[in-house]
Formats: structure tokens, C-alpha cells, sequence
């Protein structure tokens, strides 16, 4: 039960101390693949040094200046020169340039002196009070840090050196000036190595970053390296020192949520606009609370993927906590962090944040593992794009995104580019993992005589498996059947001769020798398109409100697409299908009003139409059984409740929760009996379903004895309670006849002697219809 | 069941009260109107004319010979029932906001709002000493310092009066049962809107609650989503059985007839509903 905020403080505070130790996997080139000789920890002090030194050079004594006592300013003045500092070791210098002459002015101004007593002995260290500043402190540096050791240059005599040294000026005059060479000689041949000295720092690491592995020849091929390093692996101790072993953490069975004996599901809900969050058990009569905390999360919660983990969202960073109690089992520390994203098989977490980004240290995008807790690799965001920007391949074992005019994928658990380089595919505009194997989707538009295409690409092959020509293409969106089955292709086409945009889906068969493909033509606006999740069928919202159709195929095995049913009149935008499939819902969210239609695709019966007024979304459970309609507090502020429904549509609980945002099913793992035993409990069903209806029974006489046996109490103390009532009113039957005149009142006829008979006359009017004209 | 709509008012209606027998239903609204109908067919009876400002309160006494009525005008007037003749003036320094009659007939109780500098006062007049009235003296006047009297009404014998304040601790999202006696909270009634009105039932253990979204917001929101419904609930369960919609706009006042066969509801929108009961809710019960 640990805050997690309150646990996240120490770990953000080492971290800024020791930026070397905790993330040894940072690479400076986001898109250039981990190749090449050198070890990470080199590449960091590339990355820093050069930018320490500027800073030192050009202003001189700046971190004293920014001392407290020295500057006369009380306590403002360490967090703005914390600021100015560490704003300054990023590299922006301006706003440093700001900061000081502020602090300096303020400094100047009438102020009561706070100067400190002669006899005053500092006992704070300056360590202690702005270790963070210090930290960026200037360092001495005498210059070698311009200078370069570049390996396997050819060994010449001094009749070819002369050419040997224009080669190489040639090559390294690219990346900065060189001031100095060096070419070591021995019996007048040179040793093969030679030193080159740049103008400045950064030349010298752009030269280790760009002509490193370059190939002179056959037999030379450039190993550049700073001659700084060599001094930091001269120090590394030859010994090893074996590492401590980490303590065995049990977390105890984190599936134990699988062996509940009725099989219900969990499910998440965050309510009083996001203050509380609760797990509950799903409960056909009530949802049992297991667990539920006051500001568990800052923003929202995610389930993992196999429902393993629920992810928690802070300032600081993400917690994963799980297992019977819901402990904290991981966090990671990413300021800022908004979005994130686990790869399928749970084992690594992607993170987004806005704030953390620098130039030389990318972290806007980080890709966590799961089990350790260690970053493994940080990316760069430069293109404001759909998330994930990162997408996973069915198995997690590669990931790829998409740039401009690029493809880049990457492999795990190394988190280098997949055979270390990217694909340059000009135009991209959207790709795709298969769910069923590692086979990529991507679509390029068209552009002047090259028509578009859609390619399906084999990883990690790269070798393409079928290639689709389009035209007069506006837009294409990628929709895979959850098994990999099936690509459905939607491909918005404006044809030569007609007017509007005309929609193809172009189904691909992707079990079927050469990825067969046919295609439907629609002529009316597509709303929304959706594959069954296990099976062949796909549903089409489509037509323009008030008039919208809904429409089911099916690909048949030989290819035939079969329009199976149609109903028009629908009231919906969106389509769920069951997770199981066969069963879907059509929701009209949000400006529909929430209608809700409740279908079987298998002999095409609508099983129930209803209405959650308002209903901003739906979710099914797991296992099909269930869904839930909810109006979320985040799209609309009155009535925030959540429904429980059966597949059937038979509204089973109304939870009105106060300011309730979101209910999210907590996911399961894949089921492990095979397809026969699948096929054999299919076939057994009615077998188990006497045992389930039993079950159901049981459980239904019971909670409506207890309902009962609850009313009967509750009626049994009223009735106590009017009787004492009634015994009291009739003891005051005396005071009352005395104040109302001895006229008996207490009944509405007792006085009844006293009544006079009056008569009423009402007006009645009169109109005659003639019943023929009404028609 | 058809309920009977009541087009008397122009405004929306504050409250609407039966008289003992059930025959006649008063109605008053914000306009200066005060109705009376008959609750057999809602033809309406007549008016009582005089009232300058909106009418927040009236009440008939036990033989119908009197009604009362508070008004924003700063006035309580004192009606014959069968004539409509104003039979007495009482000018207060504020708005009248709730009024009523002993059990016995005789004494009046009204309030007044704490308005315009006034304080909020309880005054008692006996209509057996018209000399009180003529000099518009009451016998009695209870200041009321902090927070203003809303609602109130005579203990069962006349012996108290039970007032509800403005800061009182009356959820508003719940209509609760006391007992008139001891004051002990008995039940609640949970809805999901404001509640406004509630009554019982004179011979079911049944309780109808209105009310609905607030009026100030009603602009915002459709008649759907405002629950503009009565609800009726069992007074012991505290389970809801029934809703009737109808009106759209929240319901400010809700009364049984006296013989339990119908209730009537005044709402916001300017309409008063007679509702008849179907058959089906007199066979109704709860398991149990």
C-alpha cells in the first residue's frame, strides 16, 4: 500500500545525481542502430564533455556568483541560479544569460543586509546545498578532448606519406577544422595509427560518430576513437568484481485473478473524476470490491496486455502493481510521462513524456523492461504522430515505426535496428504488425504515374509477399482480423467519371497460397468497419444519418465474399464485437444518444435493442459473457454510471458512481487448451451447462432469500414503529375531537352524518367526428 | 392511467395542497393566482383574486371553510373557501414563504423571509380574537436569527410547529422520513436529482418523491436527462417501484388525494397533474 509518489522521490533523486550509472543503454544516435566496437559508457562522455567546456569558456566563475550567501539573496537565489545552471548545461544558453543578470540585480537592490556575522562557521557544505547545481560544475579540461585516435591506417614509408596525409585530411576535414596530426613512425614506416587534433570538442565527436567503420579499402577499415577514452579504459580495474545478487522478490502468483472458482473477470473503475480507483470483481447480482484507493493514479489507469499488470500514471512516472493485494511491483521513472504502451508479451513497457527531451540524450520516448525496471533504450520525438508511435509485432520480438520517407525496425531484446539499418520507403503513410505473425503492413499513395500500393512485407526477411496496386487512391486505412487471418484493406477511391469518394475493401487471405484478394465496392459514406475477432465475418457501418445501414459478410474459403445481412435504419456509429466474436454490439455513442442493438451474426437476429441515454462507451469483458455501457464523466457531467449487460442485451445492473470516468475489463492471457479441446468443450456443452444452470439456481433462490429475509426485517421494524406511532395517535383521539368541535375526522367517512349532498354540474362539450374523414 | 393537466397558472407552480375530504386541490403558483379545482375531474372551482406577487404557500383548514394563503407580495391573506371573499389582510415586512393552520382550525402559523433587512419571523395569530387580525398583532412572533425558515408545519395536535432552514441538514438529493414526535430520522430515499416535494401515502407504506434537475439548468438539459418523473418508493424498503414522467420541467410539489387512489404533482412547467392510479398499483407488492 505504498504511495507511490512517495516511493518514487528517492529513485528520481539518484538518478539525477548518477545520469551514468542508471542509464548505461543511452545511445546519442536515435536511428543509426548499435553498431560498431565501442561501449556505452565512451558514448556518454562524448555526448557531455564538449558541451561542459563551452560553458566553462565562456562564462567564467558563474556557479560562485550563484552561491547564496555570496550573492546577498536569502533563499530565491539558489533556486535561480539551479535553474540558470542547469537550463545552461542543456545548452540553451540564452535563457541562462537571463537568469544571471536577475539574480545580480537583485542582489544590487536596498535590501536589510543578510550578511553573515564574521564569526559565522559555515556547517552546510556546498555539496549538500546544491549538489544538483555542482553537479554540472565546470571541469578543468586541458584540450585533449579535441584530439582523435583513428586505427588501421595504412602503414607507409615517407615516399607515400605525403598521399597518405591528404587521404585523411580529405576524409576528417568534413566533420571540423583539424589544428594538429600526429603520425607516429617506427624503422620509417608508420605504425598505422595516427592522433588528429580538431578546433573544438564537438568536431572531434562527430569524427568518432561519422568515420568509424569507414572503409578506406579492402584491407582498412577506420576504428576512430577519442583520445579521452583511452584514459577512462586505462582506469577500468581488471578485476571483476562478481555482482551482488539481487534478493528474490516473490510477488507472489501475479495470474492468481485466473483461478477464482467462478471464473468472473476484474474489472478497474475510476470515479470522483479520477480521486478514486477501485478493482472490483464482476458479479452478475453486485460487483465485489477487492481493492480500492484514494488517488491511486494522477490521470488514468491500462491494464497489460495479458491483464498481468495495472499501470498507474504519475508526474514522475508509471507504477505497475499486481498480484492478490495489488502491490507495487515496478515503477519507472519518466517525468511528465502521458502515454504509454506494453508490448505484447508484457515484457517491455514504452513511455512518452513531453518534458524529458534533450538533444544529445533522447527521452521523450522510453522503452522499458518490464522485469528489471531498466531503461533500454530512449528515442527521440520529433513528428507529432498517432500513438503508439512505436507498434509491436504480434510476439514482441521486433518493433518499427514510421518516419518520413522511412520504415525503421527494430529488434529485441538488443533494441537495435533490425540488420542495422532502416527501410527507405518514400511516401509512407501507414503500416501494420500482423496479430497473427511477423509480417508487416504498409501502404504508399500514389504519386504521378507510380500507382499506390499496398505491400505485405515478411520480418525478418524483408522479403515482400505480396504487392497491391490501387488507384486514384485518397486514403487507405489497414485493419487486420485479431488471428492475422485476414487483412482488410479500406481504400477510399475518387474513380475517373465519377463524382464522390467510392470505397473498396480489399480482403487479403493471408493463410492462402499468394495472398489472394478480392474486393467489395461500397458507394456510401463508411462509418465504421470491423473485423470478427475469431472468425470471418466483418461488419460495415455505412449511409449517412438518419439513414445508416449495417451490413455483414463473410469471406467464404474460397474467396467469395457473401453479403449475409443487412438492416437499415440503425441508429449507431460504432461497432463491438464480442472478443469471442459471433455476438456484436452497434452503439450509437455520444450524439446518438447511446442506442444500443444487441446482434447474433450467426443466423442474423437482432437479440435485444435498448438505450443507455448518453453512453459514452462500451466495453466487453474477456470472456464475451458481458458488456458494459457507461457514461464517462471525462465526455459528459450528469448521470455518470456504468450498465452491466448480458450478450444477449438483458440489462443486468445499473452502478451509478459519483463523477465516474472509466471502467476498463482487466485482460486474459491466451487460453492454453488446445483447438480439439476447444472443439470438445463445444461439443460437451450441454453437459456443463446443466451443471452451470444448477449453479445459477442455487445462487439465484439465495440472493432472493436474502433480499426477502432483509424486507422482512426491515418491514418487521416498521411495523413495530407504527404500531407505537398508531398506540400514540389513538391516545390523542380525545384532544382531538375536543379541538376540531367533537366532529370525528379520523377517517375520511367518519363523520359522515354531518355531510350535506351536494350536487355538481359539470359541463361537458360536445363535438361529433365523423369517423370516415380521419383517414 | 390519463393523467388530468391542470392550465391554471402562468408561472411555475410552488405548491399544491388537498383539503381534508380530497374533493378540492389548491393551487398556487409564482403568478398572483390562487386555484382551486376539483380533484374529480380538474374543472376548476374558482379563484381567489388579490394577491400581487407569486403565491408560495397555502392551506386549507380541516372543514374547509378557510383558506390561507403567503405570498412575495409581503402579504397572508385569509380567504372564505366558498365565496373567494378576503376575509383578512395581513401585511408583513417581507415575503411570506410557508403558512398553515392548527389542527383545530383556529390558530395560524406563517414565516417570513428573512428579506430586505427583515429577520425571518414565525407569527400566530388566533382567529377567535379578531382583534388580532384587525390590528394585524399576533399573539405570538418567533424571531428566527440565523438562517431562514423554508418550510413548515403544525406538530400533529397543534401543540409545535416543525420547521425546515434554509442551512438545514436535509440532503438534497434525498428525501428523508422523521418522525413528527421524537424528530428521529427513520428512512432515506436515494435519487440521483434534486428532490423537491415528497408525500405519503394515506393508505399504502408508499412514498412519492418530486423533483429532477434544477431549474436553472433545466435550459441546458432535455426533459430525458433532467428525470423530471415522480418516483414513488416503498416507505419501509426504501426501494424504488414506479416512476410516472410527464412533466418538463422539476416537480416543486407533490400530494396524495386523501383516499390514496390518486396524487396530483405542480411542477416548474407551469402544469398541475391529476394522476388516477391504475389497478395494477393497488394489486403491487413487494416480496417479502
Amino acid at each position: 500500500m505504498q504511495d507511490a509518489e512517495n516511493v518514487a522521490v528517492p529513485e528520481a533523486a539518484e538518478e539525477r545525481a548518477e545520469p551514468g550509472q542508471q542509464q548505461p543503454a543511452a545511445e546519442p544516435p536515435p536511428d543509426e542502430g548499435c553498431c560498431g566496437p565501442r561501449g556505452p559508457a565512451l558514448r556518454r562522455r562524448q555526448g557531455q564533455r564538449p558541451l561542459v567546456r563551452r560553458w566553462r569558456s565562456r562564462r567564467p566563475g558563474r556557479s560562485r556568483r550563484a552561491r547564496p550567501r555570496e550573492s546577498g539573496l536569502g533563499t530565491s537565489a539558489p533556486t535561480a541560479g539551479a535553474q540558470a545552471a542547469s537550463e545552461d548545461a542543456g545548452g540553451n544558453e540564452g535563457s541562462a544569460a537571463e537568469a544571471e543578470p536577475r539574480a545580480l540585480e537583485n542582489g544590487d537592490a536596498d535590501e536589510p543586509s543578510f550578511s553573515d556575522p564574521e564569526d559565522f562557521v559555515d556547517d552546510v557544505s556546498e555539496e549538500e546545498l546544491l549538489g544538483d547545481v555542482l553537479k554540472d560544475r565546470p571541469q578543468e579540461a586541458d584540450g585533449i578532448d579535441s584530439v582523435i585516435v583513428v586505427d588501421n591506417v595504412p602503414q607507409v614509408g615517407p615516399d607515400r606519406l605525403e598521399k597518405l596525409k591528404n587521404v585523411i585530411h580529405k576524409i576528417f576535414s568534413k566533420f571540423g577544422k583539424i589544428t594538429n596530426d600526429f603520425y607516429p613512425e617506427e624503422d620509417g614506416k608508420t605504425k598505422g595509427y595516427i592522433f588528429l587534433e580538431y578546433a573544438s570538442p564537438a568536431h572531434a565527436v562527430d569524427a568518432v560518430k561519422n568515420a568509424d567503420g569507414y572503409k578506406l579499402d579492402k584491407q582498412h577499415t577506420f576504428r576512430v576513437n577519442l583520445f579521452t577514452d583511452f584514459d577512462k579504459y586505462m582506469t577500468i580495474s581488471d578485476e571483476w568484481d562478481i555482482p551482488e545478487k539481487q534478493p528474490f522478490k516473490d510477488l507472489g502468483n501475479l495470474r492468481y485473478w485466473l483461478e477464482e472458482a467462478e471464473c468472473r473477470d476484474q474489472y478497474s473503475v475510476i470515479f470522483e473524476s479520477g480521486d478514486r480507483t477501485s478493482i472490483f470483481w464482476n458479479d452478475v447480482k453486485d460487483p465485489v470490491s477487492i481493492e480500492e484507493r484514494a488517488r491511486w493514479t494522477e490521470t488514468y489507469v491500462r491494464w497489460s496486455p495479458k491483464g498481468t499488470y495495472l499501470a498507474t500514471f504519475h508526474q514522475r512516472g508509471i507504477a505497475l502493481w499486481g498480484g492478490e493485494k495489488f502491490k507495487q511491483i515496478q515503477r519507472f521513472s519518466h517525468q511528465g510521462v502521458q502515454l504509454i504502451d506494453f508490448s505484447p508479451c508484457e515484457r517491455y513497457l514504452v513511455t512518452f513524456s513531453p518534458l524529458m527531451d534533450t538533444q544529445d540524450d533522447p527521452q521523450a520516448i522510453i522503452i522499458w523492461d518490464i522485469l528489471t525496471g531498466h531503461k533500454k533504450r530512449g528515442f527521440h520525438c520529433e513528428s507529432s504522430a498517432h500513438w503508439p508511435i512505436f507498434k509491436w509485432s504480434h510476439d514482441g520480438k521486433f518493433f518499427a515505426r514510421m518516419t518520413l520517407d522511412t520504415l525503421s525496425i527494430y529488434e529485441t531484446p538488443s533494441m537495435g535496428l533490425l540488420d542495422k539499418k532502416s527501410l527507405k520507403i518514400s511516401g509512407i503513410k501507414d503500416f501494420s504488425w500482423s496479430p497473427g505473425g511477423n509480417i508487416i503492413a504498409f501502404w504508399v499513395p500514389e504519386d504521378k504515374d507510380i500507382p499506390a500500393r499496398v505491400t505485405l512485407m515478411q520480418l525478418p526477411t524483408r522479403q515482400e509477399i505480396r504487392v497491391r496496386n490501387l488507384f486514384n487512391v485518397v486514403d487507405c486505412k489497414l485493419h487486420w482480423q485479431k488471428n492475422g487471418d485476414y487483412l482488410c484493406v479500406k481504400v477510399d477511391r475518387t474513380p475517373k467519371g465519377t463524382q464522390g469518394v467510392v470505397t473498396n475493401f480489399e480482403i487479403f487471405r493471408m493463410r492462402e497460397k499468394q495472398v489472394p484478394v478480392d474486393v467489395v465496392e461500397m458507394k456510401e459514406t463508411i462509418i465504421a468497419f470491423a473485423w470478427e475477432p475469431n472468425g470471418s465475418k466483418f461488419a460495415v457501418l455505412h449511409g449517412e444519418a438518419p439513414r445508416i445501414s449495417v451490413s455483414f459478410y463473410h469471406v467464404k474459403n474460397n474467396g467469395k465474399i457473401e453479403l449475409i445481412k443487412m438492416f437499415d435504419k440503425q441508429q449507431a456509429n460504432t461497432i463491438f464485437w464480442s472478443p469471442q466474436g459471433q455476438f456484436v454490439v452497434l452503439a450509437g455513442l455520444r450524439s446518438m444518444n447511446g442506442a444500443l442493438a444487441f446482434v447474433d451474426t450467426s443466423d442474423c437476429t437482432v437479440m435485444n435493442i435498448a438505450e443507455h441515454y448518453m453512453a459514452s462507451d462500451v466495453e466487453w469483458d474477456p470472456t464475451g459473457r458481458y458488456v458494459v455501457t457507461s457514461v464517462s464523466w471525462w465526455s459528459h457531467k450528469v448521470d455518470n454510471a456504468y450498465w452491466l449487460w448480458t450478450f444477449q442485451g438483458r440489462l443486468l445492473q445499473k452502478n451509478n458512481k459519483d463523477r465516474f470516468c472509466q471502467l476498463l475489463w482487466r485482460p486474459r492471457p491466451p487460453t492454453l487448451l488446445s483447438q480439439e479441446q476447444i472443439k470438445q468443450i463445444k461439443k460437451d456443452l450441454k453437459k456443463y451447462s446443466k451443471i452451470f444452470e444448477q449453479k445459477d439456481r442455487l445462487s439465484q433462490s439465495k440472493a432472493s432469500k436474502e433480499l426477502v429475509e432483509r424486507r422482512r426485517t426491515m418491514m418487521e421494524d416498521f411495523r413495530k414503529y407504527r404500531k407505537m406511532a398508531q398506540e400514540l395517535y389513538m391516545e390523542q383521539k380525545n384532544e382531538r375531537l375536543e379541538l376540531r368541535g367533537g366532529v370525528d375526522t379520523d377517517e375520511l367517512d367518519s363523520n359522515v352524518d354531518d355531510w350535506e349532498e351536494e350536487t355538481i354540474e359539470f359541463f361537458v362539450t360536445e363535438e361529433i367526428i365523423p369517423l370516415g374523414n380521419q383517414e | 392511467m390519463k393523467p388530468i393537466l391542470l392550465q391554471g397558472h402562468e408561472r411555475s407552480i410552488t405548491q399544491i395542497k388537498y383539503n381534508r375530504e380530497g374533493d378540492l386541490l389548491f393551487t398556487v403558483a409564482k403568478d398572483p393566482i390562487v386555484n382551486v379545482w376539483y380533484s374529480v375531474n380538474g374543472e376548476r372551482l374558482g379563484t381567489y383574486m388579490g394577491h400581487t406577487g407569486a403565491v408560495w404557500c397555502v392551506d386549507a383548514d380541516w372543514d374547509t371553510k378557510h383558506v390561507l394563503t403567503g405570498s412575495a407580495d409581503n402579504s397572508c391573506r385569509l380567504w372564505d373557501c366558498e365565496t373567494g371573499k378576503q376575509l383578512a389582510l395581513l401585511k408583513t415586512n417581507s415575503a411570506v414563504r410557508t403558512c398553515g393552520f392548527d389542527f383545530g382550525g383556529n390558530i395560524i402559523m406563517f414565516s417570513t423571509d428573512k428579506q430586505m433587512g427583515y429577520q425571518c419571523f414565525v407569527s400566530f395569530f388566533d382567529l377567535r380574537d379578531p382583534s388580532q387580525i384587525d390590528n394585524n398583532e399576533p399573539y405570538m412572533k418567533i424571531p428566527c436569527n440565523d438562517s431562514k425558515i423554508t418550510s413548515a408545519v403544525w406538530g400533529p395536535l397543534g401543540e409545535c410547529i416543525i420547521a425546515g432552514h434554509e442551512s438545514g441538514e436535509l440532503n438534497q438529493y434525498s428525501a428523508k422520513l422523521f418522525d413528527s414526535t421524537t424528530l428521529e430520522h427513520q428512512k432515506t430515499f436515494r435519487t440521483e436529482r434534486p428532490v423537491n416535494s415528497a408525500a405519503l401515502s394515506p393508505n399504502y407504506d408508499h412514498v412519492v418523491l418530486g423533483g429532477g434537475q434544477e431549474a436553472m439548468d433545466v435550459t441546458t438539459t432535455s426533459t430525458r436527462i433532467g428525470k423530471f418523473e415522480a418516483r414513488f418508493f416503498h416507505l419501509a424498503f426504501e426501494e424504488e417501484f414506479g416512476r410516472v414522467k410527464g412533466h418538463f420541467g422539476p416537480i416543486n410539489s407533490v400530494a396524495f388525494h386523501p383516499d390514496g387512489k390518486s396524487y396530483s404533482s405542480g411542477g416548474e412547467d407551469g402544469y398541475v397533474r391529476i394522476h388516477y392510479f391504475d389497478p395494477q398499483y393497488f394489486e403491487f407488492e413487494f416480496e417479502a
